[in-house]
């Protein structure tokens, strides 16, 4: 479960992130919408601990994350944007290595089925990444996930530059995970998925948390209104 | 984390080619430089014996004059060569005082470049002595030759820092440490361990590479063993502080260009600059006396004495009765007022000397307190010890000397003022040279660099234990 409670970034003057209080509990996926610069990837790298916030909390399944960032780093995975991975090593090899540095000692065989549940084809097992497309990648960004046992799913504009049968794929296995019980927080600017696989969607626009929807209560076109409008009110008002 | 950290990072190694290319670099430059480092023992080992052949020979030719002389027989050579005289033995048939080179001269020419190894001190010999004071300073004279030395004081810093400099700044470019990050693990601690098994993997390819280029050149280094173990002790020290040097930087600086170029700025104040700046410093608080002026007051002291060389004799005389007493001719010629007036000349000139060896101990003294700022300086100087080629092993030999050339003219002083001639029964008795090492321990040196390279990488942890996030964000 995430929980933020008003979680606020300030980098000199400048607003990032404004008295952020969301929650994210098993099995649902938050979507955070949002144009560049709305706060979104700021909230992300707080609850990673990457930055540091200037007042409020993050945590993840009751631990602080920034007073337990090794704990709440083991409960949680990260897919960014371009999940880089190492090229020289294959997919088993990768997937050997992120999941051992969090403590995660699994044999080939294990390694191979998590790659398989994240939807990699067998033959692309012992491949190395440099041949993989973005989309073969964010797949092993799941099948980390997946081996790490996480409890906590943080990604950062996942299906950004996928093409429409990956994005799918990849939409698919979020839900798969959903169904586990794994909490999910997806920053995105693709109103479509997050109204496809989402549980929630939030609203950001200048640091804010401006609207919160449950996405079975509104349809894909009152959401992308009450996001344009969102979006444009602040010109209004100048 | 360790053992994944291990096994993929030697497998990115070789995959990358960096562990075939470093074990070629390293047996080529390695075995280059010892091969430069043994062709220069083998010239000063044939240097040292055609010397000595040339006085075996001298030897079988003055028995035979000897011989000659003692039978009655006339002989062909100018009176003041033959070897009845005992000044004719001194001054035409000296000794070899050689510098043999150690086992491990090879190592590091070190001052070998700018000395003899072998002089044949004469009984009228009075200058040589002087030739040896001719140092300034050891770090002036440190560098140069592409010896062993060479390569690990020089090159071997550049593979590191080649090895080392983007270590995290490479994950930084190329996304993958936002993913490493979201890690249970901390960072700093990740660039440890990888720095750590590089410098691992680079100790064992340069071992394997010593050994190798050892065993082919037919070096019988086991025998040295102790010496070995302290180079491979002193390179492991080196490459540490190397390491802890790429660690503090990788934390700290940023994109893989400005690493890069801290650290070659770091190399470049270590390796270069330290030694310069003591250098000129040392130069500069401890100036040496001319030497010039020196010669002149030498030769105006002998043109004083030369004067009064008869009254310099009476009183050489009057403090050895003995020469009186045993000669009954008391024929005196050159060579009587000659030698009783180099004594002379040394005790007054001694002053002098001592005020230029003073001097120089004292710039010496002073590079030798501020040398502990830069382990280049430290590590070259171990090396030249190992080497036996430092310049306290010159000073060494020269002391040697200076007491040899005093056994050889007390030795034929008294068949001087006693009259007495130079025969085949004496020649045995001739006082012959042995050069003694000194045995030298580089451990000090080692543990004193290795302990400045723990110091480093507690300071980058310290220091960096709030950085941590700032190295994710910050994209340099």
């Amino acid at each position: 479960m995430i929980i933020t409670n008003n979680l606020t970034k300030k980098y000199g003057d400048q607003i990032a992130l404004d008295q952020l209080t969301l929650k994210v509990g098993e099995g649902e996926i938050y979507c955070l919408l949002g144009a560049n610069g709305a706060g979104k990837s700021t909230t992300i790298n707080l609850l990673l601990g990457f930055t540091e916030p200037t007042s409020g909390n993050a945590s993840i399944n009751q631990l602080d994350v920034h007073k337990n960032p090794k704990a709440t780093k083991q409960l949680l995975a990260y897919i960014p944007e371009n999940l880089m991975l190492y090229p020289s090593l294959t997919a088993v090899e990768n997937l050997d290595y992120f999941s051992g540095i969090s403590g995660k000692k699994l044999s080939t065989p294990i390694l191979k089925d998590f790659l398989e549940e994240a939807g990699l084809q067998s033959e692309a097992f012992d491949k190395r990444i440099s041949a993989f497309s973005k989309g073969m990648r964010q797949k092993v960004g799941i099948a980390i996930a997946l081996a790490k046992d996480a409890k906590v799913l943080l990604l950062d504009e996942p299906t950004s530059g996928l093409d429409p049968k990956a994005s799918n794929e990849f939409g698919q296995l979020l839900q798969k995970l959903r169904d586990k019980g794994v909490a999910t927080l997806m920053a995105t600017h693709d109103l479509f998925r997050a109204k496809e696989i989402g549980t929630h969607v939030g609203i950001m626009k200048d640091g804010r948390l401006k609207q919160e929807f449950i996405v079975d209560n509104i349809t894909l076109n009152e959401l992308e209104m009450f996001y344009l409008d969102t979006m444009t009110y602040k010109e209004e008002t100048l | 984390m360790f053992s994944y950290n291990f096994k993929y990072e030697l497998k990115l190694l070789l995959r990358s080619r960096w562990i075939q290319l470093l074990s070629l670099v390293l047996l080529l430059i390695f075995g280059f430089a010892t091969y430069n480092g043994l062709q220069k023992v083998e010239k000063r080992k044939s240097d040292i014996l055609a010397a000595k052949n040339e006085v075996k020979e001298n030897d079988e030719m003055m028995l035979k004059l000897l011989d000659s002389v003692e039978r009655g027989l006339s002989v062909n050579a100018s009176p003041w060569t033959i070897p009845t005289s005992p000044m004719a033995v001194g001054t035409y048939h000296p000794r070899v005082a050689a510098m043999e080179p150690r086992p491990m001269a090879f190592l590091s020419t070190g001052q070998a470049d700018l000395f003899t190894h072998f002089v044949k001190p004469t009984v009228r010999s009075d200058a040589f002595d002087l030739n040896f004071t001719e140092m300034t300073s050891p770090v002036q004279l440190l560098f140069g030759s592409f010896d062993l030395a060479f390569v690990v004081i020089y090159l071997l810093p550049l593979l590191i820092i080649a090895f080392s400099y983007n270590v995290l700044s490479a994950e930084k470019e190329s996304g993958s440490l936002r993913l490493l990050a979201a890690q249970p693990i901390r960072i700093q601690s990740w660039v440890l361990q990888k720095l750590g098994l590089r410098f691992f993997w680079l100790v064992l390819l340069v071992v394997v590479s010593l050994i190798l280029v050892f065993v082919v050149l037919r070096l019988d280094f086991l025998s040295e063993f102790s010496t070995f173990l302290g180079l491979v002790g002193l390179i492991l020290a080196y490459t540490l502080f190397w390491f802890a040097i790429a660690f503090l930087v990788n934390l700290w600086v940023g994109s893989s260009a400005k690493n890069a170029v801290a650290l070659l700025g770091l190399w470049v104040t270590f390796v270069l600059l330290i030694p310069s700046v003591l250098n000129q410093l040392g130069n500069t608080i401890y100036p040496m006396p001319s030497r010039n002026l020196m010669i002149n007051e030498m030769r105006s002291l002998k043109a004083e004495v030369t004067e009064r060389q008869d009254e310099i004799l009476d009183n050489f005389l009057r403090d050895h009765p003995e020469y009186a007493l045993n000669d009954s001719t008391q024929a005196r010629g050159f060579y009587h007022r000659y030698m009783a007036s180099q004594k002379l000349i040394r005790e007054e000139l001694a002053p002098l000397v001592n005020s230029f060896e003073e001097q120089l101990q004292k710039q010496q003294n002073w590079i030798a307190r501020y040398k502990w700022l830069s382990p280049a300086v430290l590590s070259q100087e171990s090396l030249n010890k190992m080497a036996g080629t430092a310049k306290s092993d010159y000073e060494d030999y020269r002391k040697q000397v200076v007491a040899f050339a005093e056994k050889w003219r007390e030795h034929l002083i008294p068949f001087l003022y006693n009259n007495q001639d130079f025969t085949q029964a004496d020649y045995g008795d001739l006082p012959s040279f042995d050069y003694q090492t000194k045995s030298n321990n580089p451990w000090m040196v080692i543990i004193a660099i290795l302990l400045m390279s723990i110091g480093l990488f507690a300071t980058g942890f310290v220091l960096s234990k709030n950085r941590g996030r700032n190295i994710i964000l910050n994209q340099g």
